[in-house]
């Protein structure tokens, strides 16, 4: 029997049916993403403000004042002053503060005699993250304040020294390093691999539960064609949910979409297709609905957690994770959503990730249709 | 197309740990409503399914056959009917949904679904309940609604596991003369049942106790064989053996 597209269409306006009368999946489907989107964008922020650092400027000089200003204005800190090194140790033993920065006597003449001026900071390492993303604040603080001082004061020569021969950090793309800008692109990502997958994983397995399988196997109908057809409604559905997303990410959180919106549209239809499928094969596998939740949570929130690079960076991987993360959709389709999102890069940069998703798609659909099973036996 | 044979032989089948069937034999002459009898763990709902192509014999065959030559097992699906003893509608769709839902999925032209939904719905008394959903129908009207979704098709084979079971005696009296009505030279009807009153409406009744066929004829003859007077006496003496 050949594959029959007015069965799949059956199949896909039957689901479609079971979908608007289903209030539990319709708000699953249209409240999930904006709770994702709310809970990420909003509430999680990786950027640092107000800090409270006690500062000992040992220099007391001018520069040091116009250095600890400069610090002080980027509003990444507020600067609790200490007078003497009793209240210094007091201070580092109350442990209420992640940092302590004490300049060294002699800062000030150091930089006037062209010589690099000495900033200790003390870090508080048990928050590794804020430790580091301080360190990178004190030092763009500093350039930013040597800057200033070489315009203020163009008789000091050593300031204006060629360019190369002192050391500059840009970050392209994203300056500030917004962590915003880096999280809500990165939605969809989560979102889609973890909602589509679980869409799907209770259609097929409810079936097999309420009997309407047996029936339906007795039919003429293919199991390419029931594949097909769970696909189609999920699909848009999950769609709309990219949509919403993506608007979201433009209008409140304003984050820049500077590369190809026809590129990103196909990543996000290959991207879903790939997730639906994966839930689908896991409700053909499994055929109980409680099974098939289980599977479907695991393989949809760990992956897109821990081996797309949503949290943890990839390159900073084991190696053999760096291998593994590579089977997962989710790591691909991340970089897609981050790199179209924040630069106008040529599709040619990520026809590699593209044709993984495009792999993925393939093999879980082909997966899909060899395991369904067209009998009752068990 | 004339109605389906077919030809049940040396069947058995595992389910599990239980030998649901055990070399079965048996033939369902074409044209006939067959009765399959037995208790609950007969092993009539697995050799129903065996007919239907849903499970596969572990040893034996089952064969299909029309007018004498022998039919593929892939053709024969293709003209059956076969609606399960558990429920399998969707209780959310309405009657005249599943009525689209199961065209489609036989691929029915428009215009002969539409003169043959108005016929069924017309023979079962449903009309007025079209848009009713089928969770909301009665035990009765729940199987009529099963019977319509494979009758659509005007199978040559059909095969009903239990139909009238949880059902009141007035729609099981409903029920059965339905499938009177649509049977005939070009359908064969093969329906398993537990109520042993039942026995007596078919043509030819297969006896099934624990996975064994005791025996199977006409009624009258089988009840004969045994010297009983109804067929609740055949598997009372069955178990006191």
């Amino acid at each position: 029997m050949n594959f029959s597209w007015r069965r799949a269409r059956s199949i896909a306006y039957k689901e479609y049916k079971h979908i608007r009368r289903d209030p539990f999946t319709l708000a699953v489907t249209l409240i999930l993403p904006l709770l994702f989107v709310g809970l990420f964008g909003f509430v999680i922020d990786l950027d640092y403000k107000n800090l409270r650092v006690y500062v000992r400027d040992n220099d007391q000089t001018s520069v040091s004042r116009r250095f600890l200003q400069e610090v002080a204005s980027s509003g990444y800190f507020k600067l609790l002053p200490v007078h003497g090194q009793l209240e210094l140790e007091r201070a580092l033993m109350r442990n209420d503060s992640p940092a302590l920065m004490i300049i060294r006597q002699g800062f000030g003449r150091n930089i006037r005699n062209a010589q690099p001026g000495q900033v200790q900071l003390l870090a508080d390492g048990t928050d590794n993250v804020q430790a580091g993303i301080m360190g990178t604040y004190i030092q763009g603080a500093l350039q930013q304040a040597a800057a200033i001082f070489a315009k203020e004061n163009p008789d000091i020569s050593s300031l204006s020294a060629p360019a190369g021969e002192r050391i500059r950090s840009r970050f392209l793309f994203n300056p500030e390093l917004n962590s915003r800008w880096f999280i809500v692109p990165a939605l969809s990502t989560i979102i889609i691999g973890f909602l589509a997958i679980v869409l799907t994983a209770l259609t097929v397995a409810k079936e097999w539960e309420n009997g309407s399988m047996e029936l339906l196997l007795s039919t003429p109908v293919r199991p390419a064609e029931i594949v097909l057809g769970k696909l189609m409604p999920y699909f848009l559905l999950t769609f709309v949910d990219v949509l919403v997303v993506f608007v979201l990410a433009l209008y409140v959180f304003r984050i820049p979409f500077l590369g190809s919106f026809a590129l990103y549209m196909t990543a996000c239809g290959v991207y879903i297709t790939g997730a639906l499928a994966l839930g689908l094969l896991i409700s053909v596998v499994t055929r109980q609905q409680q099974a098939a939740i289980q599977f479907a949570f695991a393989a949809g929130l760990l992956p897109s957690f821990i081996f797309s690079g949503f949290i943890f960076p990839i390159e900073n991987m084991p190696l053999f994770f760096q291998y593994f993360t590579a089977l997962f959709p989710q790591r691909w389709f991340l970089l897609i959503s981050r790199t179209v999102f924040l630069s106008d890069a040529a599709p040619a940069v990520l026809g590699g990730a593209l044709l993984a998703i495009v792999a993925f798609a393939a093999v879980m659909i082909l997966l899909a249709v060899h395991k369904f099973k067209t009998d009752v036996e068990p | 197309m004339p109605a389906l044979g077919v030809g049940v032989s040396q069947v058995s089948k595992q389910m599990g740990r239980t030998q649901a069937l055990k070399r079965v034999d048996a033939a369902f002459a074409a044209g006939h409503v067959h009765g399959i009898i037995g208790p609950n763990g007969a092993g009539k709902t697995t050799l129903m399914r065996l007919l239907a192509g849903l499970l596969h014999p572990d040893k034996g065959a089952v064969s299909y056959s029309e007018q004498g030559e022998v039919v593929s097992s892939s053709q024969a699906k293709r003209v059956t009917g076969y609606f399960p003893q558990e429920p399998s509608l969707y209780p959310d769709l309405t009657c005249w949904e599943h009525l689209e839902f199961f065209r489609d999925l036989y691929g029915l032209p428009r215009e002969a679904f539409a003169a043959r939904a108005e016929e069924l719905l017309q023979a079962t008394d449903m009309a007025p309940f079209r848009d009713r959903p089928a969770g909301k129908l009665s035990g009765g009207m729940y199987k009529k609604l099963g019977l319509m979704c494979v009758l659509l098709n005007r199978p040559k084979l059909l095969l009903l596991d239990e139909p009238t079971v949880g059902v009141d005696p007035v729609s099981r009296q409903e029920l059965w003369n339905l499938v009177y009505g649509f049977a005939g030279a070009d359908m064969t009807v093969i329906l398993s049942t537990s109520y042993m009153d039942e026995a007596a409406r078919c043509a030819y009744v297969y006896v099934l106790d624990e996975g064994s066929l005791l025996a199977s004829g006409a009624p009258r003859d089988v009840m004969q064989r045994f010297g009983v007077r109804d067929f609740a006496e055949i598997f009372l003496n069955h178990e006191r053996k």
